[in-house]
Order: structure tokens, then C-alpha cells, then sequence
């Protein structure tokens, strides 16, 4: 019953589409343009039931729909349950097209455009949720029903079963679905010529927005792989995470150069065609994850007719896309005001960097798919590459991320450059000492003076606003330097999280305490606990440090008694300055294996992205 | 103009130098563990989701652990490991892309459209 | 100059969607890469045989022969699900020298593994130390390889064989 409700409300939203596309051809018919606008809204009320629908199914363990018994267990807490929902691919899917109607709904409030922009951006992105539509009811319907009648599911991968894990889909695909909308935007606008001011301030606030909330997933999906995956890492270069970055990366670039043109610079196809490239990206991305195309931990169940069905629409989407781009868009009659260095040309440089470091994860991301086709020999292209490249390419972009904000439009002078200089020299100064005082390394040293640099650039920049705009309107004229402060604070942590890192391998029994660095770690207990779907076994330790103040931390395995796995939970200590990581391994006549790891400035990482995402948000506003 | 701080020569000598006798250092005083660990976080686990050799606890790492440490017991150089093991599982379980004639667009590509997009913003930089 | 430019996103769409389309057309299993040793000759070996310690079996002794070497276990499940097929390959193909080694297995569980499900094989080699193994590249059981008479590896499969795959993709290459 449920299920039939689901994908009533699937075909009805895919009808309600339809009625959107047909009359907008009939735009001089006075009531058509009313039936216009309640199709949306329709389409969107029959989305959202759908959706519920089978929110509600998982929610009463309806077995009788097909997804729920592949996916659920009567025995999974509520939560889970209903963020089961959306963790496998028919559900994810149908999140996927709830979010593009949403974007659709909100959209057609906007009250800045011309209506003519307005309604055929409507048109696109209905097109574009049509085309999804159609790929969920031809191959991914989440509502099929079981042919036999089941009283219990077969359970979700325990290692789903997570907060974190629970609300990283819907943000990503806030950030990453809500490109369909620009791509729409741009679109519209390239058939009218109408990339104008009024455009740019739409586009900008769009973008500010999904590109927040694509950092924000994807900050999830990093900090979920930090303390699930047992071994520090947060990032792998694993070729899922690669596909969400490359989005992020140009979305970056787009809201950059969006905010360049409210100077009298105009980028018009360069903007065109970052807006283009970001929701290409996305399509593209999601062809690579649910193709069956790759392997990773984070793959789909898929088959190849998903895979073709994907990637046919990519080509027509992009391919139109690009097609009408090349024939109409328009060349900026203004010439650029390039100087060295001011900020256009900081801008510019910033776009090829971003570019070039996108267009490399690309490569790198497609390159064994080209020579397996090629040579039927399978490489790997891993973190190596992709550290050796992407990241050095993106090091002029950090430098000239400390002054450009306080850089001038139309001279090469930077107002106050001797106190800049003096920052940059004192800085690379006292990391230098710092250095010499420990373990110097090369990258260290370059990670950590950018770092700084980039957060007392920043400062100084807001101390030099703050007296020329009298803490008028702060977050106005600070927006850039927060967001950098944000990037300046990760690349802190970034590199003092993985160059400085120390391993200790110990083992440990029962009251055993031992010292590692300036701290000791004793094994108190080991409790064995029945909780809802799995038993648990933790060690508990305690650390102190040399003040005496001590926390206690719990690295554990579970058992899940449904699909019988064991999963090793990592206990982790969080400080403001460093992380103490424990995973328990194998015990031995009573002797515990213990990998503990000193992580220093993890939770920096952590407050830079904060920062990044609270700067993008406060961005948009009303001018 | 203005933005030689830091390639102003004294600071840029300065750092110059501590690198290269950091990058001395560092090759010397290495054991056999900490090449194991090298080593073994440069390979694939066959078996696994994309994990390091050295982070897996699956039975195929630890016996290629073994083999590894053996041949680092006979002297074997990194080199002559990686090789003996890219001849047997094909360069699938390197994570870093072997420099060869197959990869070289791969690792150029970067670095000379970077070379490019810039020589091609000073030229129109000159023309203002 | 500025037109070829704006052409290039589109052009590199089109090539990139076409390898992919390939790809994807191959049906190539992302968690079953393709031998190192495709084409390549036989590596050196020498391996004992299972049911008399005493001898032993070398590159010289299967030498112009047709050769489908099968890495198997008592230990490895689905093994037992290709078992059967074997006699029927040897069967069909009467010629084709049929190769079973026993990786990482102890002669013990081997000796009662083929005594059980029977030994449709022309020589058993054990191979506990999996040493074999490593020189084939062998990373999950079962793996099957077939050799030419020029003694090069033609082909190589991972996973328990079907009737469909034996058919498809084997015995064109016996002929």
C-alpha cells in the first residue's frame, strides 16, 4: 500500500513535469501561465509524498517493498531506519530528484530575474528532473515490491549505521544537486543574453549556497572516514571522494569569478562555462559511483544498464550544454584590467589554478579507464599522484590568498604593502625556528608558513577594514578574509595532522600503564555490553597528561549479530591541539595490541571548514 | 616589484640550504621496520577497497609483509621490490603511477598547462 | 583561435564518454583486474608433486604442451563449485594438459579434498608456502591460467569457472 502510494507520487510528480514543459510553449495563454506555475508546486507536493512514502515504509519494516527488505532490519534503531532510506541507490536517488524539485519550488519565488529568464531556467531544470525521473521509474524504482512474502529484512551494512553517515547524503547532494539549477540558470540566460548584473547576484547567491553545502557533506564524509575507518586517514584520494571534489573545486572557482564581476570586470563565458562544468562534474560523478565502473568502499550495487543509462544523459546534457555555449555566449566588450598584481589578475590566476588542480583530479580519476580500454593493463592512480600535483598546483593560489582581498582593482599597489612584507618575512621566520627546534621537514615548513601567513594576512587586512569601514557592516567587507581565515586555519591542520603524526604500536594488559610521548595510557578495563543489534566489547583506557588531567577513551569491536560482521570502533580523545586516535587489535593470552596515534591539529581542520561554510553562507544577501 | 619577499636571496638561501641538508638526513639511519612501513604504504592490497598493504590486516598483505621484509633481510633495494612485485601483479598494486612511456601524459599534463596558462597571462599582463 | 577554444569542453566530453562507454561495454569487473603476465611467457617453476613428494614438475616437462593451470584449495569454497566442470573440460579436450596446484594448502587436506570430489587433473602440484602462488600473481582462489604451446600465457581467469565462461572465452583459445 505504501509502496503504491510511493510510486503514485513518482509518476505523478514525472506528470506534473510534463504539464510544466508543454505550457511553457503556450507563454501569450493567460491561464497557462498560472497552470505553470501550480505544476511546479504540484510536481514537487507529489515528490515529497513519494518520498515520505518510503521514509514511512522503512520506518514500519515493510517488508513487502523490495528496497526496504534488500536494505532494513526490524531490529535497526529508528534513526537508522529512516536514514536508510537514502543509503543504498534507488533511495538515494529518489533524495536525489527530492532535491532537485526543492531547488525548482524555491526557485520559481525568485523575484529579481526578468520572467523570461525566470520561466525558461523553470523549463531547464524541469527538463533536467525529468531526465532523472525517468532514469529512477526505468531503472531504479525504490518502490518495487517483493514476490514472495518476508517477515524480516536483510539488514544494512552495520558500518551505515552512523550519525555522521546518516546526514552526509542529503547535504552532498544539497551541494552537489543543487548545480542543476545553475547549469539551468545559465542556460536560460545564454538563450536570452541576458548575463547581466541582475543574473550574476542570482547566480552568486545560489552558488554561495550549494557550494556550503557541498562543503559541508563532504566535510562529513571525511570526518565520518576519520574515526569509522580505523587508520586516521580523512581523506584517501579514492577516486568517490576525487568525484566530489572536482565539483567543489570549480564551484569554488564559480562563486570566485561571481564575485569579480560586481566590479565592473565582467567574466560572462568564463562564468558560463564554470557554471556549466560544475553540474557536469556532478552528473559525472554520479556515473562513476553508479556505474559499476569502480571499485571503492563507497560503491553502489549496480549494473551496467544504470551505468549506460547515466552516461547517455551526461552526454546530452553536457553536450547541449557545451553546444549552446559555444554558439552563445558572449565575449565581454570590456577589456580585462590586468596589472601585476592586482586583483583582477589574483583572480585570474586563482581560476587557472583551480582549474588546472580540477582538471588533474580528472585526469587522474579517468586515467586507468583509459589504459585498461587502451592496453588491457590496469594501473593505479592514487594518493601519490595526486599529492605530487594537485596540491603544488595549488600553491600560488594559498600564497596570493593572503593579500588578494586587500589587493586594488585598478592598481598594482597594495595600501599598506610594508606591513604585509613584514608579516610574510616574520612568519617564514618563525617557522623556520620552530623547525629547528623539531623535526624539520620541507613540506611542514611550506604547510605551516602558508598556514600562518594566509590567517595574519587575513587579520591585518580585517584590522585595516575595520578603520576604514568603522565596523560598518562587518561581515559585508570581511566575508573573503573570514572564508580565508577558514582555508589558512586547515592548512594548518592539514599538514600538521599528517606530516607531524606519530604511530606507537604497544601492547597493553589489564591495569598496564605505559608512557607515550608526554602523556601515559593505562588499560582499566575491558567491558563486554549487549546493546540494540550488536555486542560490544570496549577497552577502556585512561590518558593523562602531565598536569594529571585525564580523559578516558574507548576503542571497542562490535559484533552484528544480523550480518555477522566485526567492526573495530576507534576510541578517539579530541583536544583543541591534538588527537589521540586508539584502535584495539588482536589480544593474545590477555596481552592487548594497541596502534595508537598522536594527531596533531586534527581539529583544526575541522574549524577552517566550519569557517569556510559560515562565510559561504553569510555571503548571500539581499542588495 | 613587489612580491619578491620571499625570493628575495638571503631568505631564499637560507631555506635552500636547510632543505638540502634535511633531505640528507633523512636518508640516512633508516631500518628495516621503518622500510617495511615505507614500502608497504606504497602498495595495494589486492583483496581490499583501495587500503595500503601497510594498513591491512587481510591474509594477502601480510603475506606480501612477509615478502617484503624478507628481501629487506637480503639487502633488496625499494626499487627492486616494487619492480618484483609490479612483474607478478602488474602496476594495479602501486598507488603511485610508474613513470614510463603509458604515463607520461599523466604526469605532465599538469605541469605543462600550468607552464602554459601562465606564460600565456604574462604575455597579455606585458601587453597592458 | 578563440573558437577552437571554446570547442575544446566539448571535444574532450566526446572522447572521454566514448572510453567510458567502452568500459562499460567490456563488462569489465573493476574488482578482477587483468593479469600482469598476459602474454608473457610461463614463469620458471618447480613444484612437488602432491600424491609422490619425491618428484617434481618444471617448465621443461610441459614444454609445446596446452596447458590450464588451476590454483585451488581445501579450504576455498567456491573452488568446490568449479570442481565438477574440470572433468568435463578434460572430457571435451582430451589433449589439454590439465594443471591443478594446491596454494597455500597442506598435503594433508589436498590428498583428502581429491579423494573426495575426485581428481580430474593430469598432475597436482602442492604449493603450501604459496610461493607459486606469487610468481603467477595469484591473489584469491580460484585462478585459472591457460598456456599456449609456445608456453605464454594466454589468458587468465579469477573466480570459480562457469559453463558460459569455459565456452566463451577457453575453448576458442584451445583450438
Amino acid at each position: 500500500m505504501i509502496s503504491l502510494v510511493g510510486f503514485s507520487g513518482l509518476l505523478l510528480s514525472f506528470l506534473f513535469s510534463l504539464v510544466i514543459i508543454i505550457s511553457y510553449f503556450f507563454y501569450n495563454k493567460k491561464y497557462l501561465g498560472q497552470i505553470f506555475y501550480y505544476s511546479i508546486y504540484l510536481s514537487f507536493f507529489a515528490i515529497i509524498i513519494s518520498f515520505v512514502s518510503l521514509i514511512f515504509a522503512y520506518v514500519n519494516s515493510d517488508f513487502s517493498n523490495y528496497n526496504v527488505f534488500q536494505n532494513s532490519h526490524s531490529s535497526k534503531p529508528l534513526i537508522y531506519k529512516i536514514s536508510g532510506t537514502w543509503g543504498n541507490h534507488e533511495g538515494s536517488m529518489l533524495l536525489w530528484l527530492v532535491i532537485m524539485a526543492c531547488y525548482n519550488f524555491f526557485f520559481s519565488f525568485n523575484k529579481e530575474l526578468d520572467n523570461d529568464v525566470k520561466k525558461l531556467t523553470i523549463f531547464f531544470q524541469t527538463s533536467l528532473y525529468l531526465c532523472f525521473t525517468l532514469f529512477v521509474i526505468c531503472t531504479s524504482n525504490p518502490f518495487l515490491l517483493n514476490s514472495i512474502e518476508v517477515y524480516e529484512g536483510l539488514g544494512l551494512n552495520p558500518i551505515l549505521q552512523d550519525p555522521s553517515l546518516a546526514i552526509h547524503p542529503p547535504m552532498l547532494y544539497i551541494g552537489y544537486v543543487g548545480f542543476s539549477l545553475i547549469l539551468s540558470l545559465s542556460l536560460a540566460g545564454l538563450i536570452f543574453n541576458k548575463i547581466n548584473i541582475k543574473w550574476i547576484k542570482t547566480a552568486k547567491n545560489w552558488t554561495l549556497f550549494c557550494w556550503s553545502m557541498l562543503t559541508g557533506g563532504i566535510a562529513l564524509g571525511s570526518y565520518w572516514a576519520y574515526y569509522e575507518l580505523g587508520w586516521g586517514g580523512w581523506w584517501f584520494w579514492d577516486p568517490v571522494e576525487n568525484v566530489s571534489l572536482m565539483p567543489w573545486i570549480a564551484g569554488l572557482a564559480l562563486v570566485h569569478s561571481l564575485m569579480m564581476t560586481q566590479q565592473e570586470q565582467l567574466l560572462k563565458r568564463w562564468i558560463v562555462f564554470l557554471a556549466i562544468l560544475c553540474f557536469s562534474l556532478s552528473i559525472f560523478g554520479t556515473f562513476l559511483v553508479r556505474s559499476g565502473i569502480l571499485t571503492s568502499v563507497h560503491t553502489f550495487a549496480s549494473d551496467s544498464s544504470r551505468g549506460i543509462f547515466i552516461l547517455i544523459l551526461f552526454l546530452v546534457v553536457t553536450g547541449f550544454s557545451f553546444i549552446l555555449f559555444i554558439f552563445k555566449s558572449e565575449d565581454s566588450h570590456k577589456k580585462l584590467n590586468l596589472l601585476f598584481i592586482n586583483k583582477t589578475s589574483a583572480l585570474v590566476i586563482n581560476n587557472i589554478v583551480m582549474l588546472i588542480a580540477c582538471l588533474t583530479i580528472l585526469l587522474g580519476t579517468i586515467y586507468p579507464i583509459i589504459i585498461e580500454v587502451l592496453t588491457n593493463k590496469r594501473i593505479s592512480v592514487g594518493a601519490p599522484y595526486f599529492t605530487s600535483t594537485a596540491l603544488p598546483i595549488l600553491l600560488p593560489g594559498f600564497l596570493l590568498m593572503s593579500v588578494a582581498p586587500a589587493l586594488s582593482w585598478q592598481t598594482n599597489k597594495l595600501p599598506k604593502f610594508k606591513s604585509y612584507f613584514l608579516v610574510f618575512f616574520t612568519m617564514s621566520i618563525l617557522t623556520l625556528v620552530i623547525g629547528y627546534y623539531t623535526d624539520f621537514n620541507i613540506w611542514g615548513f611550506i604547510g605551516i608558513t602558508l598556514g600562518l601567513i594566509i590567517i595574519t594576512s587575513s587579520i591585518l587586512s580585517m584590522y585595516y577594514n575595520s578603520i576604514k569601514f568603522k565596523s560598518k557592516n562587518f561581515f559585508i567587507y570581511n566575508n573573503a578574509l573570514i572564508a580565508h581565515i577558514g582555508v589558512g586555519v586547515m592548512i594548518l591542520g592539514v599538514t600538521c595532522s599528517s606530516i607531524f603524526q606519530s604511530e606507537h604500536n604497544q601492547t597493553f594488559v589489564l591495569k598496564e600503564t605505559k608512557k607515550i610521548g608526554g602523556y601515559s595510557l593505562t588499560l582499566d578495563e575491558i567491558k563486554i555490553s549487549d546493546k540494540n543489534n550488536f555486542q560490544e566489547l570496549l577497552a577502556i583506557f585512561t590518558l593523562s597528561n602531565s598536569n594529571l588531567d585525564q580523559s578516558v577513551i574507548k576503542p571497542g569491536k562490535r559484533y552484528y549479530h544480523v550480518s555477522k560482521i566485526i567492526t573495530t570502533e576507534a576510541g578517539i580523545y579530541h583536544d583543541w591541539f591534538q588527537d589521540f586516535y586508539i584502535v584495539l587489535g588482536d589480544e593474545k593470552e590477555g596481552e592487548w595490541n594497541v596502534k595508537i596515534y598522536k594527531n596533531p591539529l586534527v581539529s583544526f581542520i575541522w574549524f577552517g571548514i566550519i569557517l569556510m561554510i559560515f562565510s559561504g553562507l553569510i555571503g548571500i544577501r539581499k542588495e | 616589484m613587489k612580491f619578491n619577499l620571499l625570493f628575495n636571496k638571503p631568505s631564499f638561501l637560507l631555506v635552500l640550504s636547510i632543505l638540502f641538508f634535511t633531505l640528507l638526513i633523512n636518508n640516512v639511519n633508516a631500518n628495516i621496520e621503518d622500510n617495511l612501513k615505507k614500502i608497504t604504504l606504497k602498495l595495494r592490497c589486492m583483496t581490499c577497497q583501495n587500503q595500503t598493504i601497510y594498513d591491512s590486516e587481510a591474509d594477502f598483505s601480510l603475506d606480501i609483509k612477509k615478502i617484503v621484509i624478507q628481501k629487506l633481510q637480503n639487502n633488496e633495494t625499494e626499487k627492486e621490490i616494487i619492480n618484483f612485485l609490479i612483474q607478478r601483479y602488474g602496476e594495479y598494486i602501486v598507488f603511485e603511477p610508474q613513470m614510463n612511456k603509458q604515463n607520461i601524459f599523466l604526469w605532465f599534463f599538469p605541469f605543462v598547462i600550468m607552464a602554459l596558462s601562465l606564460v600565456f597571462l604574462i604575455l597579455r599582463i606585458k601587453k597592458n | 583561435m578563440k573558437k577552437i577554444i571554446l570547442f575544446l569542453p566539448l571535444i574532450t566530453i566526446l572522447i572521454v564518454s566514448s572510453f567510458l562507454l567502452i568500459f562499460l561495454l567490456q563488462k569489465k569487473d573493476p574488482n578482477k583486474p587483468p593479469s600482469a603476465l598476459l602474454n608473457e611467457n610461463l614463469p620458471e617453476f618447480k613444484i612437488i608433486n602432491l600424491f609422490d613428494q619425491t618428484q617434481v614438475l618444471t617448465n621443461s616437462d610441459i614444454k609445446e604442451k596446452i596447458v590450464l593451470i588451476n590454483f585451488f584449495a581445501s579450504w576455498c569454497a567456491p573452488c568446490k563449485l568449479e570442481h565438477p566442470l574440470f572433468f568435463d573440460i578434460k572430457k571435451q579436450h582430451p589433449n589439454l594438459y590439465l594443471f591443478g596446484i594446491g596454494h597455500k594448502d597442506k598435503v594433508i587436506d589436498a590428498l583428502k579434498y581429491l579423494n573426495r570430489d575426485g581428481n580430474p587433473y593430469d598432475y597436482v602440484g602442492i604449493d603450501n608456502t604459496g610461493l607459486i602462488g606469487l610468481d603467477f600473481g595469484v591473489f584469491g582462489l580460484p585462478e585459472t591460467f591457460l598456456i599456449n604451446s609456445s608456453g605464454k600465457i594466454v589468458y587468465k581467469y579469477l573466480g570459480p569457472l562457469t559453463k558460459k565462461i569455459i565456452k566463451n572465452e577457453i575453448q576458442p583459445l584451445i583450438q
